[in-house]
């Protein structure tokens, strides 16, 4: 469904992608894994089309997006930002709708459209009416992931759903993704560098290391890998050749 | 001498790259002003929140200038004895000149920097990036709305502060300076010309499209951080603050030069 060709970029001297080719079957979850500063988010801004590739490119559905206006796709796509990237200045149920407010839907309807996927991520109907900034970390992810399915998307991506938040919370939005994204049926690619989330999201793993993908395969052949920097980046261990000071 | 020369050419080359992309940016504003899809609800919150929030600091800035204004020309006028003119130079001055300048500064100072400060922590925390996931676009959602409010509100406010400017030198002359009311009034609608109204709200106008403009162009050309959101802000104020300026001396030309 979402093949990326020798995708490539550089910011100045900078080469945050080389040659960077991937695939991921319709209804698959891959996640991209890597350190930080390896150029994970830029790969899915690339996708996104918010960032433009210097080469390369990005086919969905046997379709180079590369060359059409990225726009009429995205009514496709769903993010789950790193931080979140609530908007300050709109309830829940309208950050959760925003969307579906362009759309032919009434405010009225909207609004329950919106209740009903929060419920879904596990938040009371009363968080609806109150701002971002009353939210919890936790809460904020949960609205994040709320607004990403609120139009029942057919690709989802996920930047570092679980950043900043505690391993039980953490636990809790890992199987959210994973229960919502098996409901839909979505297509999805997950950037992470926590293991536990890789191991409850992912059917394939990529690791990205200094812009090119160094290991990809499935999720059960990841603790099997020979592979030096997939080994170090498991283990977490500081001895290895993915350099500690990047 | 060389590296001299090099400093000049980068920054003549850096200054008008800067140009160009306010150019650009300005062109893009103006594209999407006329084009589909409008967001009536963003343009209204615009409306509002430049527009009637401003009120109170515009009136209160008009006030204090108009009243200060009157006493100037009263103490100055008399070294020729010319106290009686105070009337028509605080009317001629705050309609022509002080009223627009003022309130432009004032704009730029309230709703620039929040303009710059609100797109540029935007920016920094993903929701620029949110909105174009959600087909947004962000120049139709942000800075339109934004822009035609300031630029269809100021003149409001300059018909406001011009007003009030004039009172504050009403109240001066007749509480302080001994003027009678009716003669002080009289003297004021008699001196005015629809030409210096005409001119005060276009000035209103073209000031509140600089304000609104500069702070969106700086919070989404925002750096990083802090420091990015920081930056874009005072910069923002900065350059409103000098094109109004700017813009105040052509417009003048063009109204008054004959």
């Amino acid at each position: 469904m979402i093949t990326l060709e020798n995708l490539s970029k550089s910011f100045g001297s900078n080469h945050v992608l080389r040659d960077v080719s991937l695939h991921v079957p319709k209804g698959q979850s891959l996640v991209v894994i890597g350190g930080s500063g390896s150029g994970k988010s830029v790969l899915i801004k690339c996708i996104l089309g918010l960032v433009t590739p210097d080469a390369g490119r990005v086919i969905i559905d046997r379709q180079d997006v590369t060359q059409t206006d990225r726009a009429s796709l995205l009514h496709r796509f769903g993010m789950l930002f790193q931080a979140g990237a609530l908007f300050d200045s709109l309830p829940v149920w309208q950050n959760v709708g925003f969307r579906l407010l362009r759309g032919p839907d009434s405010r009225k309807e909207v609004r329950e459209i919106a209740i009903e996927k929060l419920r879904r991520v596990g938040l009371e109907a009363d968080v609806a009416d109150k701002i971002p900034a009353e939210l919890s970390g936790g809460m904020q992810k949960r609205v994040g992931l709320a607004r990403a399915i609120a139009a029942d998307p057919e690709i989802i991506f996920f930047d570092e759903p679980t950043t900043g938040l505690d391993p039980i919370m953490a636990g809790v939005i890992n199987d959210l993704v994973r229960e919502i994204t098996a409901e839909m049926g979505a297509t999805t690619i997950t950037i992470t560098h926590d293991m536990s989330s890789v191991r409850a999201i992912a059917d394939q793993v990529a690791m990205i290391h200094d812009g090119i993908v160094q290991w990809t395969g499935p999720i059960g052949t990841l603790d099997r890998s020979n592979d030096a920097y997939v080994a170090q980046f498991i283990a977490g261990r500081p001895e290895g050749p993915i350099a500690t000071i990047r | 001498m060389m590296r001299f020369l090099v400093w000049i050419g980068a920054a003549v080359l850096g200054a008008l790259a800067a140009l160009g992309r306010l150019i650009v940016f300005t062109g893009s504003t103006l594209r999407h002003l006329v084009t589909p899809p409008f967001y009536a609800r963003e343009f209204g919150n615009a409306l509002f929140q430049i527009g009637f929030l401003s009120l109170p600091v515009v009136g209160l800035t008009a006030l204090f200038t108009g009243g200060a204004l009157a006493l100037q020309i009263y103490s100055g006028g008399a070294r020729f004895s010319a106290e009686a003119v105070v009337p028509q130079i605080v009317a001629i001055g705050m309609v022509r000149e002080l009223g627009p300048v003022l309130v432009g500064l004032m704009i730029a100072a309230r709703v620039t920097s929040s303009i710059a400060a609100e797109i540029a922590t935007m920016k920094v925390t993903e929701q620029l990036d949110a909105l174009v996931t959600l087909s947004t676009h962000p120049m139709k959602y942000l800075t339109v709305p934004r822009v035609l409010a300031a630029t269809l509100v100021m003149p409001f406010l300059v018909g406001v502060g011009d007003i009030v400017g004039v009172m504050g030198g009403f109240i001066m002359g007749v509480e302080r300076l001994g003027f009678n009311g009716a003669t002080y009034l009289q003297n004021t609608v008699d001196f005015l010309e629809w030409r210096d109204i005409v001119s005060s709200l276009t000035k209103g106008a073209a000031f509140g499209f600089i304000a609104a403009l500069m702070g969106c162009y700086y919070g989404m050309g925002s750096g990083r951080g802090a420091m990015g959101v920081g930056a874009a802000t005072k910069q923002a104020v900065v350059a409103a603050a000098v094109l109004i300026l700017a813009a105040n001396l052509f417009l003048t030309e063009a109204f008054f030069s004959s």
